[in-house]
């Protein structure tokens, strides 16, 4: 811990510094703040974009459309499941990745940016060529199935609820893996040889060294992994509004694919204020419960 | 040292609030154009439209017909802003323009947005402020008109205008012995069996989703409707038995696969435009720049020679299809409303129209057809079938309505229940939309 110097930083005799972060804080607050408290706002109104038009103060009923509306349910639903799907996934596979390419295996870096370039490539491509591997006609799946079943395969990959899902999923697990697996080689790297070595001499092995030794050891590593996952995947959302947009039947709709066409296809702004107000509060106390989690484990 | 430490402590932060004070007078400052305010410096009008650039829509606007503006218009200036994705960005980027106050000063418009925007006062009523309205209204199709209207005031003109018709693939007609297009709604369903031919991936039919400029024709012709006339209510309507039993049939050839997949909407699937050409639907409806899309992507394929262009067929309801096409309208925030008005009025001379026309842009003027059909002969059924088109519901909810029954209807294709039970649910939450809450 740095020692703290007493008045140090007092505005008054070391100006400097305050006006150096000045255009960074004022940034934040503009950017930042003040849409989140206007977004807040904009939540309790019927809210209108032409000025001078009246935005009535509806009070809690935006809230109280979204706990009745049946699309919002689906939504949270799938938020919640594309979130049990591909976290594990991600974690378990980035974490064997990291482990195999931990050791010094011939040509692993290139193993190591092959696995990493989904992370580095836009959303918008990965989801563009996904839409083209699973095209119905035209794509390189049905095409691959056609091949092995001796007859034409056309599944509608993207037209029906659960194949959707499992494109929706393999993409977020494909884009993911590269991500995690680079933080717990840095957790990995960062763990005492010693404290391995040890338990080594002592007969752990496989599983038993794994669970007991180096599990715990990359314990806050892999917290942070769980935590930043699942912040993440409960904001999803282009991949699914490139390759699906929520359809069909609104079915694969997630909470933010669902606010956006609540604000930009049918221009019910209150609504859609109050949809992302209960979705960030509900993301703030998240991510407080797992840094408190985080913080927790340290201590002990 | 020390000094130039002691120099920089205060030069520093100077730097720092020079650099920021910069920034923002910046970001404060208008377009020069904007904020001369001499008299003498020529208004410039923004022009917002998503005219397609990949044609010559947007270059004849650019070259052609806003050049000509100009130079009868002296100390006006028109600066044409292309939104090459999708309609409904720009229509965000509008809002948020309006909300700014700082709005385009005309916009070519779906034909959808209007009573949206009129209702929420975003639009100057045309019919109140330009004096040659009523000359201009009635030189236009009355239907596609219509959409124009909010409680009885006119917010915009129509600029452009569309409809579809029955496309039908010659060689897989002939190959299924039939002699020529449907032109009965029961015609169309059997000739749709007919023409499917699972060996070759051929469906009978392309219909390109479950919204309801998709479906509305086959409804429409076959007698059924959305709402009442006055558009206050769904009930016996939406969920009659016209539009069901139509629905339904649709329905049944999708289940029995003589419609293609592209009717549950989506990505991934064979459209029409893409499938029309290489004969994998026999039949598709579609508009007038289809004409283009399928020559572009297949140079042989021939209007008259290798497709023909028909009528919707007729059912109980008559022939119907349904009215597309843009409005032109002014925002209320505009600063050069009636320089903006200027330009609306020429949008729709004789002379701009027929440039348009020329572009792939069907003319909303009634007698377009003297000049239309010596353009393009593919015009000739599209105009035909405009005179018995309809207009879209023009109510502000409009986008939400279309959503809600695209969706039951892809519930009932995807099995979730039946026609008849995913109308009827959906019908109360349209009728609540068409209130107005």
């Amino acid at each position: 811990m740095l020692p703290r110097v007493r008045g140090a930083l007092a505005f008054g005799q070391r100006p400097l510094p305050y006006l150096f972060i000045l255009p960074g804080v004022a940034f934040y607050l503009i950017f930042t703040i003040y849409p989140v408290l206007r977004q807040a706002e904009m939540s309790f109104q019927h809210w209108q974009p032409v000025p001078g038009t009246p935005t009535p103060f509806v009070g809690l009923s935006n809230y109280a459309r979204a706990l009745h509306d049946p699309v919002v349910r689906t939504a949270a639903i799938n938020s919640l499941l594309y979130t049990l799907v591909t976290v594990p996934t991600q974690m378990l596979l980035g974490l064997a990745a990291a482990n195999l390419l931990h050791r010094r295996l011939p040509g692993r870096w290139i193993w190591r940016t092959l696995i990493y370039l989904p992370v580095v490539t836009s959303w918008v491509i990965a989801s563009y060529v996904f839409a083209y591997l699973f095209n119905t006609d035209e794509g390189l799946v049905n095409a691959v199935l056609s091949a092995l079943a001796g007859h034409a395969v056309t599944i509608d990959w993207l037209q029906n609820t659960w194949t959707s899902f499992a494109v929706i999923w393999l993409l977020a697990v494909w884009k993911g893996i590269g991500w995690s697996m680079v933080m717990f080689l840095a957790g990995l790297t960062a763990l005492d040889r010693s404290v391995v070595e040890s338990g080594q001499v002592d007969g752990a092995r496989g599983w038993r060294l794994w669970w007991h030794i180096i599990l715990p050891g990359i314990r806050p590593t892999t917290i942070f992994v769980f935590v930043m996952l699942v912040i993440g995947s409960l904001q999803a959302f282009l991949s699914i509004f490139l390759l699906t947009s929520g359809g069909p039947y609104n079915s694969t709709q997630v909470l933010l694919t669902y606010t956006y066409q609540v604000a930009f296809s049918f221009f019910d702004f209150g609504y859609a204020a109050a949809l992302a107000t209960m979705l960030g509060v509900a993301l703030f106390l998240l991510s407080a419960a797992e840094i408190r989690l985080l913080r927790e484990r340290k201590a002990a | 040292m020390g000094n130039t430490r002691k120099r920089l402590r205060w030069v520093a932060p100077g730097v720092v609030l020079g650099i920021g004070s910069l920034v923002l007078s910046a970001c404060g400052s208008s377009s020069p154009a904007q904020s001369t305010g001499s008299s003498s410096a020529p208004v410039v009008l923004q022009f917002w439209n998503t005219y397609n650039q990949t044609d010559t829509e947007a270059s004849t606007i650019a070259k052609v017909v806003i050049p000509a503006f100009e130079k009868s218009h002296p100390g006006i200036k028109v600066v044409s802003d292309v939104y090459p994705t999708t309609e409904t960005e720009m229509y965000s980027k509008l809002l948020a323009s309006i909300n700014a106050g700082d709005p385009p000063d005309i916009v070519r418009a779906d034909i959808s947005w209007v009573p949206g925007l009129a209702q929420e006062g975003a639009l100057v009523p045309l019919s109140k402020d330009m004096s040659d309205f009523s000359s201009l209204s009635a030189s236009v199709y009355p239907g596609t008109l219509a959409p124009n209207e909010w409680q009885g005031v006119y917010y915009g003109l129509p600029v452009d205008t569309n409809t579809q018709c029955l496309f039908w693939n010659k060689a897989d007609f002939q190959a299924a012995d039939l002699s020529g297009p449907p032109t009965t709604m029961s015609q169309l369903l059997s000739d749709a069996q007919k023409l499917t031919d699972p060996a070759k991936k051929q469906w009978g039919l392309g219909v390109d989703g479950t919204d309801l400029w998709n479906l509305l024709p086959y409804v429409w012709s076959a007698g059924g409707q959305v709402t009442n006339s006055s558009y206050t209510t769904a009930s016996g309507y939406l969920d009659g038995t016209a539009s069901v039993g139509e629905l339904t049939a649709l329905g049944n050839l999708f289940s029995n696969g003589e419609i293609g997949s592209d009717i549950l909407g989506g990505t991934g699937v064979l459209t029409g435009e893409e499938g029309f050409p290489t004969g994998k639907y026999a039949m598709y409806i579609d508009g007038p720049w289809a004409v283009s899309t399928f020559s572009g992507g297949k140079p042989s394929l021939t209007y008259n020679k290798q497709y023909g262009i028909a009528q919707m067929p007729a059912g109980p309801g008559g022939s119907v299809s349904v009215i597309g096409g843009e409005d032109i309208v002014v925002p209320s925030g505009s600063k050069h409303a009636a320089a903006a008005e200027e330009f609306v009025q020429y949008m729709l001379s004789p002379t701009v129209q027929q440039e348009m026309a020329a572009a792939g842009q069907m003319s909303v003027l009634k007698d377009a057809g003297s000049f239309e059909t010596k353009l393009q002969a593919y015009y000739a059924p599209f105009a035909e079938q405009l005179a018995q088109a309809q207009a879209r519901p023009p109510v502000p909810n409009y986008a939400k309505i279309d959503s809600d029954v695209s969706n039951a209807i892809s519930a009932a294709l995807h099995h979730q229940g039946t026609m008849q039970q995913e109308l009827d649910a959906v019908t109360p939450q349209v009728n609540q939309l068409l209130s107005g809450s």
